[in-house]
Order: structure tokens, then C-alpha cells, then sequence
């Protein structure tokens, strides 16, 4: 299985270490991942700011570095969607054609575990953690992953928490987030507002996690906050790590 | 105005030139879940109607409805009655005008029991309909549709200026989200279905 | 409190957020509860096949807009009714004053109708020295407050028990313990007298079937079957796009569109009005006026891919379910639509400059389009918009310049890469405040620490 990884832009910078959780993970599941040098951004920020042409041009440089893979896989819900249901429309001709191929080739990565490798637990390493999960809205809504996450932290011993608002947006949104700040920030209360107690909260999506840490800390309160691909990859350990 | 309309309809007919036409997709068919709701029309109306915060009884001959509307009339200083409202369901109580009277008794066009709504006909009288806080309706069971499309399609040819379909007492949740009754149309409204 | 327009919004919304946090709690709470009422209404029907169903309707409705206009407005005059055209605003204001005037009509009431808000009737009545009365009961609160309504639905939900009593204390003399039925009861008495008085009565209009000419009007409290009976003249504006082609369509939309809007089986009171009143009735209007109200909707109409945002119905599910919105309430968006609707019709009724930054007041969420009735697709449209205000210059030249550059890095790896070192290695906390539109990330959160190693680095080192 030709599988290729997508770090994204965000996840190259801030997330690097998940990333590279990803890589053990999927080597743990006997894939073994490739991570071509010339990829970038998939054009998100850009096409969700109204920026078709620049989007356009990110999107036919990464389908350029990726349409060879058997598989592409993300750590991150949105830039997978974006990926899927965005670039067979925004690209035309011949272009979208190839988009549609790359499509459906393309997954965010609790979404690959499940459905293309079929695995629904990882280990014993979550055993006894309590997680909040934060449904990223793309993850949600634009690719319908909604069970996948919330299955493998299961199966892999962890109790997901009940969380009034996990399905609401926590206002990232991209530029949004900086184009309107106090609103943006009045949804990441709204979420962090009802946040039960829990040992982690983690999501599929690096920029939610940025955007709901980042407001936990102005706000002074922080529970731990870590990327879905870094908690799936403890749970591949037989047994609980140590509580740091 | 003869100038606006050809204005507006011009721009209408320039902006669908290049658009592809949508065809109608043909009858509704409110589909739902099985046993979602009851079966029988009025089980089903009797059922919605009193989720609403309505009132039904039911009778089953003119009789028994007349010894109650005695009984449940006496309490009423007054009452106002609908034009098409048949004598025998008719209280002997003094009538007064819509908007002093406290009783309005009205005789339904009809009812849908998929949306548990009488069927109200401007030729009985709108006023008496809303005015009075407490409202009677009398409706035949054979009139209680089981859908709404039904009820409009069995009405469709024969039209008066306004129907109104009523589907419990008035109700209003704007001072504070909190659910207040009576407040423009009747506070209470009971069905009386006669079979 | 003074209605501020869409340019507005991001100061409007920052200043309710840091100066009237209790609009923030209000909204959220009723908008919560219209959305899970509406989840139980939508989970007793088959909400996806009724759904695809009235998409489908309201398509072929719009695309024989014309036939279907023409229909209507010969029914309507076959059964007595009058029939006006308003190109725009002033156009539908000119005509209830000539309504108005020849009928020496002194006093008006008034039911909710988001296209007389639209329309600004109120103010322009005030100004010829009409008397309006709005009688429903939210409008009514909202009317005594002098404030633009916040939600289409619910239009003081911004407004609290206590701020009803004290309102009530003032205006109606109620105790200032007073119940909510007690309060209710003296609304019902003052505006008993209005209805009793008036000269005519305004509505808007749900839909209008145009086989029947059947005029639709959705309500709870009944103060629209008042208006529209008791005064002698009944006015009502409806908007072009709100036609149905049949009769029996309205048995859907009337159904679901209450369903979207409180989870209701169907509006507690429904009028189906097809004219004025006839010889064998004893109640009713002597005149039925229907202003058919074009406003910016053919343009709408013409544009290849906003024209969707037509099917709306109404019912403010989207407003119930957006996050944005729940922050700040229907104020902050200046005009009379707010929410995920009010932000894609925004750009054809008002011109894109003037909607502006309405389509940018949103996360892209996607929430709204999971509950739209109609199947509007919001978010794409929202896009749609961003995607023409960029072509129109009015996302600032920074913004392009950056976006660009951004581009033509990413096409580029080996930039790219430099690129993203410099990024990393910005002092964010200090520098970070300084750097164009993502500074702003600081002003509501901490700066993000950035990974020690980038993935690339950690990725060449060889991971184990």
C-alpha cells in the first residue's frame, strides 16, 4: 500500500511531533508512509478568505505532489475535506478529473485507521484517560467523520467524556479567527464554558486545538489539550504511560 | 403600476433565460416514520389537538352533545354563535356580540389530524373565531381529514375569502422564553367531534 | 437603541460582547432551545424526504417565476383583491400611503413581518402620522423599547422577564411582580382596543399559492387572523420569491417551516386569505391589498449562483444553530435579515459593498446547511460572496498582497520552507501583535508555541 502523508502546513510548524506520531502509527498498523518534500499548503485558508485563484494555484501544486499515492492521509480533518469535496469543484477541465481521483483516495487519519485499514482499536494505552473530543467541523460535516475518532479512543480504553458543545464550532474558521477576534473567542468560551473535567481534550484538527488552547490560557484555566494523532499513538503501548 | 409590473416581470424573465428549468417533483406525500401517528383520524387529531393545550370530547350522537353543551354552556354570562352553526348545537344561553361575549361557538369547515387543526370558514364568522376567550368547535368525524394535503385538496372548489386553521389555544413565549396562553385568540379551545 | 448598518458589524459585535454580555447568554439560551425543539419537530417526520421535496418545489417555482406571478395576481383579482407591484422599498411605502391616504386611514396594526421591516414601513407611517401598532406580543415589546427586532422568530428574545415587567410597569401600569400571564393579559387588553380601532391592518405573507391565489400567513398568538379580519382594509407585502405553485404545496411548507422554526406539527394559527370579504360573510376586510415587492430579489434571481438563497422560508432554523450568531443576536448584523441568511442575501439586496462584511461574519461552520428546510447550500454560498468581494477589491489591498505571496510561496517548496523558518522563529508575543490581520490571533489568545523542530526536520533526521 502506497500510502503518502500530508503534514499540512500547520502541522508541519505546530504540530510536528503529532506528525511524527502519525508516521509510528501507521508503521505500527504495517503501513509504511512516505512524506514527499514538495508539499505545502492544500489552499484552505485561501479558498475559505474567497481567494479561488490563489486556492486554485496551491491546490494544482498539491495535486502535482500527491496523485501518485495509492492513499493520501491527513492528521487534520479540514485540509482532508478540502482535499475531498473542495477540489473537484474548484479546479476545472482535466484538473478536476484528477482532483476527483486524488478525492477519493484521500483521508483524514482516524477515518483511514477505520475504514481503510479496518481497525478499531489500538492498544491498552488509553486505559482509564478521560478525553473530551472536539468534532472539527469540516471532519464533521464536509467528510462525516464522527464515529471513527471517538471509536479508536474507545477501543483503546479511554472514556470519552460527555461534552454539551462538542459538535459546535470553536471559531477558528481560518482567518476568521483573526478578522474577528472577540467573536471568535466568545465561541472558544462557549465550548471551553462547558467543558467537562477531563484528563485530555483532542481533536483531528490542529487549528482548533490552537484556537482552544490559545483561548484556555488567556482565560488562565488550561486543561491538556493534544492532537488526536499523538493520543492514538499511546494507545498502541500495551499499558497506560505514566502520568507525566 | 401597469409600468412596475412589466418592469418587475421583464427582470424576471431575463434573469431565468440561461437557467435550467426544475420540473414540479408531483404530490407531497408527508412521509413519516410507521406508527408515527395514530391511524384512525381522529385518534390522531384528539391526540395532537390536546398536546397543544386543546380540549377534545368527543360525541357520539346529537344527543349527548346537546345535554353537555347545556351543562359546559351555563357557565358563560354570554356566548356568540357562528353563523352556520345547526340548532341543536345552539345553547339556549343570551348571545351577545364577538367582542363582548365570553363563549364563541363556531361550526368547523373541517380538521386535519396530521397537523391536529380545525378548519375555521369565514362564512361562520371570523370574530366570533377569535375574540371570545373561550372557544367551542363543533366538527364532524367524517370531516376530519387524515392529511393536510387532503384537506386542501377537498376544499380546493370552493373556497370562502379566509379560512383559518386553528390547532390549539393562542400561545406566545415572548416575554422571557416562558409560554403564556390566551393571548390574542381564545386561551381555551375545545373540539367537540361528533360522530 | 439606534439600528447601525452591516459595516458596523465587527464594532457593533465587539461592543455588545464587552458591554452586554447578557444579550450573549439570552440569545444562546433561546436559540438552544428553538434548535432542539426543532430537532425533536424535524425527528417525528421523514425531514430529509420532505426536505428534498420542497428544494425541488421552490426550484420550479423560481424558475417560472413569471407564469407563476401572472397566475396569482389573476387569481387573486378574479376573487377580489387588489393588486400592487413594488419595484423597491419606496415604491411599497408610496403605495400603502396612497392606500393610506385615499382611505383616510388613521390607525394600523400590524403583524410580524421581516419584509416590513425590510421595508422600513414603521418609520415612514411615524412620519405621515399614521398610528402602528404592532400587536405581536415580541414586536409589540420591541416596539415599546424602540429597538429593531433580533431574531427573525423570536424577535425580543434579547429581553428578559425582567426587563418585560419593567417595561409593562411603565407602559400598562402592571404590578412589578407581575406574572408572565399577568403580563399577557394586559397586552392582550391594550391591544384589544388597537385591534377594535384600526383602519386597517398590515401583514407580510408566508406564501402565496398561486393556482388558488391563496395568501398563507403562520402565527401562535392569533393577532395576525385580528389583523387581517377585524379592520376594514387588510394590506399585505409579500415578496416575489414566496410564491408555491398549488395549493396542496403549502399542506409541506406550511408543516415544515413551523417544524424548522419551534417543532410545532404546524403555526398554531394559519389564515388562508383569498380576497375580501364576500356577500354570505358575516366578518372581514372590504379590501385585501397584495403588494407583490420585488427589492433586490430579480436581481438576486439573475445571479447564477446566489439565486438558491431565494427558497427561504423564514423559519430561522439557521439562525438558531449558528454559533456567530448566538455570540451577539440579530443586532449586530444592521439590517433587517441577520444570521447565515441574512449574510448571503446581504450582498444582492444591499449591494456587495454596502453587505459588507456580512459574508466574512462566519467560521464556515457548516451547521446551518444541515438544517435549512429548503437546502440552501449557506456555506457555499457565503464563499461565493468572499470569492466576489475579493474580485471587487474589498478585502483590503494587505490581505491580497499577503494572500498572493502566500500562493506563490506554496508553489514553491524550497521558499516555502525558508518561509515557514522565518515564521517559526517571529517573537509572536511581541512581534506577533505587529504582523498584519494575524496579529489580531493575540488579541483574544495566547500566541501559539511553535514545534522546536518543523516535520520536514524531524521527517529527514528519520523518525523512530
Amino acid at each position: 500500500m502506497r500510502v503518502a502523508l500530508f503534514a499540512t502546513c500547520l502541522g508541519d510548524r505546530f504540530f510536528a511531533e503529532a506528525c511524527a506520531d502519525s508516521v509510528r502509527l501507521l508503521r505500527h498498523l504495517g503501513v509504511e508512509p512516505v512524506v514527499p518534500e514538495t508539499q505545502t499548503c492544500c489552499g484552505q485558508p485561501a479558498y475559505n478568505a474567497g481567494y479561488a485563484t490563489e486556492a486554485r494555484r496551491m491546490a494544482r501544486h498539491t495535486l502535482d505532489v500527491f496523485e501518485e499515492a495509492e492513499h493520501v492521509v491527513l492528521p487534520s480533518g479540514s485540509c482532508a475535506g478540502m482535499l475531498r469535496t473542495i477540489y473537484p469543484k474548484l479546479l476545472v477541465g482535466v484538473d478536476s478529473d484528477r482532483a476527483r481521483v486524488l478525492a477519493s483516495r484521500t483521508w483524514e487519519l482516524s477515518q483511514f485507521i477505520v475504514r481503510v485499514l479496518g481497525v478499531e482499536s489500538l492498544g491498552e494505552g488509553l486505559f482509564g484517560r478521560h478525553v473530551a473530543y472536539h468534532h472539527g467541523c469540516h471532519a464533521l460535516r464536509e467528510l462525516g467523520v464522527r464515529d471513527e475518532p471517538v471509536k479508536l479512543l474507545q477501543g483503546s480504553g479511554a472514556e470519552v467524556v460527555a461534552w454539551e458543545t462538542d459538535q459546535e464550532c470553536c471559531g477558528f474558521g481560518g482567518l476568521f479567527s483573526v478578522k474577528l477576534p472577540a467573536v471568535s473567542a466568545g465561541m472558544a468560551d462557549r465550548k471551553l464554558d462547558t467543558l467537562p473535567l477531563v484528563d485530555w481534550v483532542t481533536s483531528a484538527d490542529g487549528g482548533c486545538l490552537l484556537q482552544l488552547a490559545g483561548r484556555a490560557e488567556r482565560r488562565g484555566s488550561s486543561p491538556r489539550f493534544r492532537h488526536l494523532a499523538s493520543v492514538l499513538w499511546e494507545a498502541t503501548h500495551p499499558a497506560p504511560l505514566e502520568v507525566p | 403600476m401597469g409600468d412596475a409590473r412589466e418592469r418587475i416581470l421583464g427582470r424576471v424573465r431575463q434573469a431565468l433565460e440561461h437557467r435550467d428549468s426544475v420540473e414540479h417533483p408531483g404530490d407531497f406525500g408527508a412521509w413519516r416514520p410507521d406508527g408515527a401517528l395514530p391511524a384512525d383520524p381522529v385518534e390522531a387529531f384528539t391526540k395532537l389537538f390536546t398536546a397543544a393545550g386543546g380540549e377534545v370530547r368527543h360525541f357520539d350522537s346529537e344527543v349527548a352533545a346537546r345535554t353537555w353543551l347545556d351543562g359546559f354552556a351555563s357557565a358563560f354570562e354570554t356566548v356568540s354563535l357562528g353563523v352556520t352553526v345547526e340548532g341543536a348545537l345552539r345553547p339556549e344561553r343570551p348571545e351577545a356580540s364577538p367582542v363582548s361575549a365570553s363563549l364563541g361557538i363556531s361550526m368547523a369547515r373541517c380538521a386535519v389530524a396530521e397537523t391536529g387543526s380545525l378548519v375555521l370558514d369565514a362564512r361562520d364568522g371570523r370574530r366570533t373565531q377569535l375574540l371570545p376567550p373561550t372557544h367551542l368547535v363543533w366538527v364532524r368525524a367524517a370531516d376530519v381529514h387524515a392529511t393536510l394535503t387532503g384537506a386542501l385538496s377537498a376544499m380546493k372548489e370552493d373556497l370562502p375569502s379566509g379560512l383559518g386553521l386553528h390547532s390549539g389555544p393562542s400561545k406566545s413565549a415572548d416575554i422571557g422564553q416562558i409560554t403564556v396562553k390566551g393571548v390574542h385568540g381564545p386561551g381555551r379551545v375545545i373540539a367537540a367531534i361528533l360522530s | 437603541m439606534s439600528r447601525t448598518r452591516p459595516s458596523e458589524y465587527k464594532a457593533t459585535a465587539e461592543g455588545i460582547l464587552r458591554d452586554h454580555p447578557e444579550m450573549r447568554t439570552a440569545v444562546t439560551a433561546a436559540t438552544r432551545t428553538f434548535n432542539s425543539h426543532r430537532v425533536h419537530g424535524f425527528g417525528e417526520v421523514d425531514a430529509e424526504r420532505w426536505r428534498d421535496w420542497m428544494h425541488q418545489v421552490k426550484n420550479h417555482l423560481l424558475t417560472h417565476l413569471d407564469t407563476y406571478l401572472e397566475q396569482a395576481e389573476s387569481n387573486l383579482v378574479t376573487h377580489g383583491a387588489r393588486v400592487h407591484w413594488a419595484e423597491s422599498a419606496e415604491d411599497a411605502r408610496t403605495i400603502l400611503a396612497d392606500i393610506t391616504k385615499s382611505h383616510e386611514v388613521r390607525r394600523i396594526v400590524k403583524g410580524k413581518s421581516m419584509l416590513s421591516e425590510e421595508l422600513e414601513l414603521n418609520t415612514f407611517l411615524g412620519e405621515h402620522g399614521v398610528q402602528v401598532r404592532e400587536t405581536d406580543l415580541g414586536e409589540y415589546i420591541i416596539q415599546l423599547l424602540d429597538e429593531p427586532p433580533s431574531h427573525i422568530v423570536g424577535p425580543a428574545i434579547h429581553r428578559s422577564l425582567e426587563d418585560c415587567r419593567e417595561l409593562f410597569g411603565r407602559e400598562l401600569g402592571t404590578p412589578p411582580d407581575a406574572s408572565p400571564e399577568e403580563l399577557a393579559a394586559a397586552a392582550r387588553r391594550a391591544l384589544r382596543e388597537d385591534f377594535l380601532k384600526a383602519d386597517l391592518g398590515i401583514s407580510g405573507g408566508n406564501f402565496l399559492a398561486a393556482d388558488t391565489g391563496t395568501l398563507a400567513l403562520i402565527e401562535n398568538e392569533g393577532n395576525i387572523r385580528l389583523s387581517t379580519s377585524v379592520p376594514r382594509i387588510h394590506v399585505a407585502f409579500v415578496g416575489i420569491e414566496k410564491l408555491l405553485p398549488r395549493l396542496e404545496d403549502l399542506s409541506a411548507f406550511l408543516q415544515l417551516t413551523t417544524r424548522a422554526a419551534t417543532g410545532a406539527p404546524i403555526g398554531n394559527y394559519v389564515s388562508l386569505l383569498q380576497g375580501p370579504r364576500r356577500n354570505d360573510e358575516p366578518h372581514g376586510p372590504d379590501e385585501l391589498h397584495v403588494v407583490l415587492v420585488d427589492n433586490g430579489r430579480t436581481r438576486l434571481l439573475a445571479d447564477e449562483r446566489a439565486w438558491e438563497a431565494l427558497r427561504c422560508v423564514r423559519c430561522g432554523a439557521c439562525l438558531n444553530i449558528c454559533p456567530v450568531y448566538r455570540q451577539t443576536g440579530g443586532h449586530a448584523y444592521g439590517w433587517a435579515y441577520s444570521g447565515p441568511i441574512g449574510a448571503i442575501l446581504a450582498p444582492a439586496y444591499l449591494g456587495l459593498e454596502e453587505a459588507m462584511p456580512l459574508p466574512f461574519a462566519s467560521s464556515l461552520c457548516g451547521a446551518c446547511a444541515d438544517v435549512c428546510p429548503v437546502r440552501i447550500p449557506i456555506p457555499d454560498l457565503l464563499v461565493y460572496w468572499r470569492e466576489r468581494a475579493v474580485e471587487a477589491g474589498l478585502t483590503g489591498r494587505t490581505e491580497a498582497a499577503g494572500m498572493r505571496a502566500y500562493a506563490a510561496a506554496a508553489e514553491r517548496p524550497a521558499l516555502f520552507g525558508a518561509a515557514k523558518h522565518l515564521l517559526r522563529h517571529l517573537p509572536w508575543e511581541m512581534g506577533g501583535r505587529a504582523l498584519p490581520v494575524l496579529g489580531h490571533w493575540t488579541d483574544e489568545r495566547t500566541a501559539p508555541p511553535p514545534s522546536r523542530r518543523s516535520f520536514s526536520s524531524l521527517w529527514k533526521e528519520g523518525i523512530d
